[in-house]
Parts: structure tokens; sequence; C-alpha cells
């Protein structure tokens, strides 16, 4: 009885806990300026974000940002403001709905062609093709029947 | 009948990474189209490097303009001035105008390379880089060719030679005039 109990409140602990830490919060500012900072791209670096990068190029956009967020831009409004400098190359993660986003693309429709073909191979071998018999086979095999039969009979 | 149509799949999956391949290595690497060609020109208001006033587009608007960012820092800024040198005597007395932008670099330094370069043409100092992130400089030396309607018609990264300024630069003219 003790026990049962003690897992029904260690399950209720844990929901609770993760109730709580998915509770929806306000987002501040600084969290929207490296939520931002993170998804652009830094020009003059190879591969790294804004928020990562110490070029001056990247402290700029940075100062940008925070510019534009304590201005009450939106996201959206902030990104629209590089994409319209940089087009969709600034994010390091190609928005789905452009030609960049067939990167995402690409990858499942190779994967669903390779299940095609993987599947398509597998039936072929299940059902094995089973050419019909030919027409001397086919009198060899009722010569031999009628054979068996009189045999018997 | 599946490994037939899977068969051609590949074939043109295969041409058209050939196709895109060659169109992509039929392109100038310079002229990289990024989200403002086509576009009117990001207006700006800037300090003259020599600290004589400011220069807004709105002042080249009708104009043909030559819009290059440099920086004293950056060598191939260098090895180009020569022809934009050449480039603004040739045009000085037209409708062409030579915009200077100086990149991430102190005043000082901007105008002790301008003076030492023998470079006659306005010059402005972008000191939070603003204007540079507003037309999507990646960095200098980068020419920006903006039309009398203010559309920015082409841009030319890394240094630019003679040729291609004038080609440019008599394109621009040529459709003012029509």
């Amino acid at each position: 009885m003790n026990g049962r109990i003690v897992i029904a409140v260690a399950l209720l602990a844990l929901a609770a806990a993760l109730v709580f830490a998915a509770r929806p919060h306000e987002v501040t500012a600084d969290e929207r300026i490296d939520q931002i900072t993170t998804e652009l791209r830094c020009p003059v670096c190879q591969g790294l974000s804004v928020k990562d990068s110490t070029s001056e190029t990247a402290r700029q956009m940075r100062d940008l940002v925070t510019q534009r967020v304590g201005e009450g831009k939106s996201d959206a409004e902030i990104e629209a403001e590089f994409r319209a400098a940089y087009g969709d190359w600034i994010f390091l993660s190609p928005p789905v709905a452009s030609w960049s986003g067939l990167v995402w693309l690409v990858p499942i429709a190779a994967l669903a062609a390779g299940l095609v073909l993987v599947t398509g191979r597998l039936r072929s071998t299940d059902t094995p093709q089973v050419a019909a018999p030919s027409p001397t086979e086919v009198a060899a095999l009722r010569e031999r029947v009628a054979r068996e039969e009189a045999a018997e009979g | 009948m599946l490994g037939r149509v899977v068969r051609i799949a590949v074939v043109v999956a295969i041409l058209a990474l050939v196709v895109t391949l060659a169109l992509a290595f039929r392109r100038d690497p310079h002229d990289i189209r990024t989200g403002t060609i086509g576009k009117p020109a990001p207006v700006f208001t800037l300090d003259r490097l020599d600290g004589s006033g400011k220069v807004t587009l709105a002042d080249l608007s009708g104009k043909v303009v030559v819009m290059n960012f440099f920086a004293s820092w950056c060598l191939p800024c260098t090895q180009e001035n020569p022809a934009l040198v050449r480039v603004y005597e040739r045009y000085r007395a037209s409708d062409v105008v030579m915009l200077g932008v100086n990149y991430q670099e102190s005043r000082d330094n901007g105008l002790a390379y301008v003076a030492r370069m023998g470079m006659g043409w306005t010059t402005v100092a972008d000191d939070d880089g603003r204007v540079a992130l507003s037309y999507g400089v990646f960095g200098p030396p980068e020419t920006f060719f903006i039309g009398p309607d203010g559309v920015i018609a082409g841009r030319h990264i890394g240094p630019i030679d003679e040729e291609t300024l004038v080609n440019a630069i008599e394109t621009l003219r040529a459709r003012a005039v029509r």
C-alpha cells in the first residue's frame, strides 16, 4: 500500500515538474536576440552564426538586431531586413519554402526512392515469376498423368 | 516496371545535376546576385570622411552612382584603386558619381588612405556598418552600380578592373538615355 502511494506521489511530482518546465513564459529581449543571432550566418566566417562569431561584422549585426528588438520589431521583420540585403543565404538553416529549401526535400525524396526500390526488390524475390509451361510440356504431363491413371486402374 | 521507373529517375537526377553544375560554373563568381540587385538602393545619410558635411542617397538622385566599399587594411582595395582613379578621371565631368564608403575603420586611417591613394571622389564613413549591412556587403572591396532611377543594377565582389567599371557605367548611361 505504502509502495503504491510512493509511486503515485513520484509520478505526480514528475508530471508537475514537466508541466512547470513546459509552461509558456514571456520571452525576454535577450532570449530573442540570442535566438535571432543564432539563426543568422556571419558573412565573413566559415559556417559560424552571428551569435558565435567574434568578428566585427557579426558584432555590428548583433548591434542591429539588438536595436531592432528594442524598437519593437518582430522576429519576422528583423529577419526580413537581413533577407532583403543578403537573400536566404544569410540564414544558417535555409527556409523550407524557397529554392534553398530543396536541401531539406532532396534527402527525403532520396530516402523515399530508396524505400520504393527496396520494397520493389523484396516483392519481386517473394513471388518468383514462373513461366507458363510450353505446349510440349503440357502434352508430356498429360501423357504422364494418363499413364499413371492407366497403371492404377 | 518499377525498376525501369527508378532507372529513368536516376538518369533524370544525374542529368539535372550535370545541367545545374554546368550553369553554376559558367557564372561570374564576382557577380553574386543577392537580395539587393534590381531593388531600390537602401537610403543612407553618411558623414564625409573629411568632416565637411553629409552625403545622402537623395543627393545623388538622377545620376549613375558607383558606390565602392573600401578600407586601408584591405589589400585588394589597394590593388583595384588605380582602376578606380582612372575611371574617376574619365567621368569626373559627367553624370557619373563615384562614392567611396570607408568600411570598419577609424576616420583618421580612412582619411590618410584616401590622401595616400589619390582618391579625388567623395568618400564617406560608415562608422557602425549599417549601410554595408543594408547593401548586403560581405567585405571590401565591393562595388555597387546604382542607376539614375535609384535602383541597384549590379554589384561586383572583390577587386574590380577598369573594363568592368566602364562597361557597367556605360550600360547604365545607355539605359538612362533610352
